[in-house]
């Protein structure tokens, strides 16, 4: 597994060069901009059950025939799994964002998930559209976009509209998952 | 590789729990003294040719060792002192473990290298070079530390 700072070693060796100045710059910021990652982070690990919840609920009010008999989130059993998995991508992301770096999040959530889900009947599209539910409403907690009360509580006072540069990252993970779904 | 965040990240999975409070403490724990590391890492970067050299040249001084080697002996010193700046921006001993440690022992004695010839070069580099001049107290503490650390792996 790697973080922000191992990943540019990691390069850096490969080219057998030393690090400097101008790979140090990001390395920089990803320290200055610490305390907005927390809290973005925190944004997640706040609201997992809500995310989660409300990405599954919309991805079964879109397709109701999911949760009836012969349906893919039928009986309640299978519908549970699917929240449960709702959370283990957020958990997985949330740690790709306190990383700074997806490495975690392929090497130990996605890689494979797109056979298992495939081996077990697991229809991806849905999963997919979860997903994509689940990010358009992570970025908007994160940002303070989201329409009603202050969805988390910070660490460092910093408002939502601080956080757009990280919630662009978090972004960036949720489509890794699409990606690898797709 | 083992950093700061790594670390964290890998307790919390082996749990399955998101990160938790102090878990962010501790990673902002390791940024406070990101600043002084990543000025280490740049300034040895930029002065890396130098310190190799002026290490090399005072060790072969001397004449205790075969002049013949010296460019060998460049290349290594030069090796473990970018190790040494990957350690610097990753916070932890891990490139210099992973990369430079494991396996040395072994390779050193199978090709009969007097490791003195190390150790003197990086003791040089460590007590003799006016580090302060190009970098920062903190930051030179920095430098120093990964220095011993490497000494006693050689020793």
């Amino acid at each position: 597994m790697l973080d922000a700072f191992s990943r540019t070693v990691v390069s850096a060796d490969a080219k057998g060069a030393a690090i400097g100045s101008q790979d140090l710059a990001d390395l920089r910021k990803y320290v200055e901009d610490a305390n907005k990652r927390i809290d973005a982070t925190l944004a997640i690990t706040q609201n997992v059950s809500c995310i989660a919840a409300d990405a599954i609920a919309g991805m079964v009010c879109e397709n109701t025939g999911l949760t009836q008999p012969g349906g893919h989130c039928y009986p309640t059993r299978r519908m549970a799994a699917c929240l449960r998995d709702g959370e283990i991508i957020l958990r997985y992301v949330s740690y790709a964002l306190l990383a700074g770096d997806s490495s975690v999040l392929e090497d130990r959530c996605l890689n494979g998930l797109k056979e298992t889900y495939l081996a077990l009947g697991v229809p991806t599209s849905n999963a997919i559209r979860a997903v994509e539910i689940m990010k358009i409403a992570t970025v908007a907690i994160m940002t303070e976009t989201n329409t009603g009360r202050k969805m988390f509580k910070g660490i460092n006072s910093g408002s939502g509209a601080q956080c757009q540069d990280i919630a662009a990252e978090a972004a960036t993970y949720f489509d890794l998952v699409i990606e690898a779904l797709s | 590789m083992k950093s700061a965040v790594t670390t964290v990240v890998s307790a919390a999975d082996a749990a399955g729990r998101f990160p938790s409070m102090s878990d962010f403490e501790s990673v902002k724990g390791s940024f406070d003294r990101a600043k002084a590391r990543l000025e280490a890492a740049e300034k040895l970067a930029s002065c890396l040719d130098k310190f190799t050299n002026d290490a090399v040249d005072a060790v072969y001084q001397n004449g205790s060792y075969e002049q013949a080697n010296k460019d060998k002996c460049v290349r290594d010193i030069h090796h473990y002192l970018r190790l040494i700046n990957y350690c610097l921006v990753t916070g932890g001993t891990g490139p210099l473990d992973e990369w430079g440690i494991s396996g040395m022992r072994e390779i050193i004695r199978i090709q009969l290298l007097p490791t003195t010839a190390y150790i003197e070069a990086f003791m040089f580099i460590r007590d003799e070079i006016k580090i302060n001049e190009v970098m920062s107290q903190q930051a030179e503490t920095e430098l120093k530390g990964l220095l011993d650390y490497l000494i006693n792996a050689l020793a």
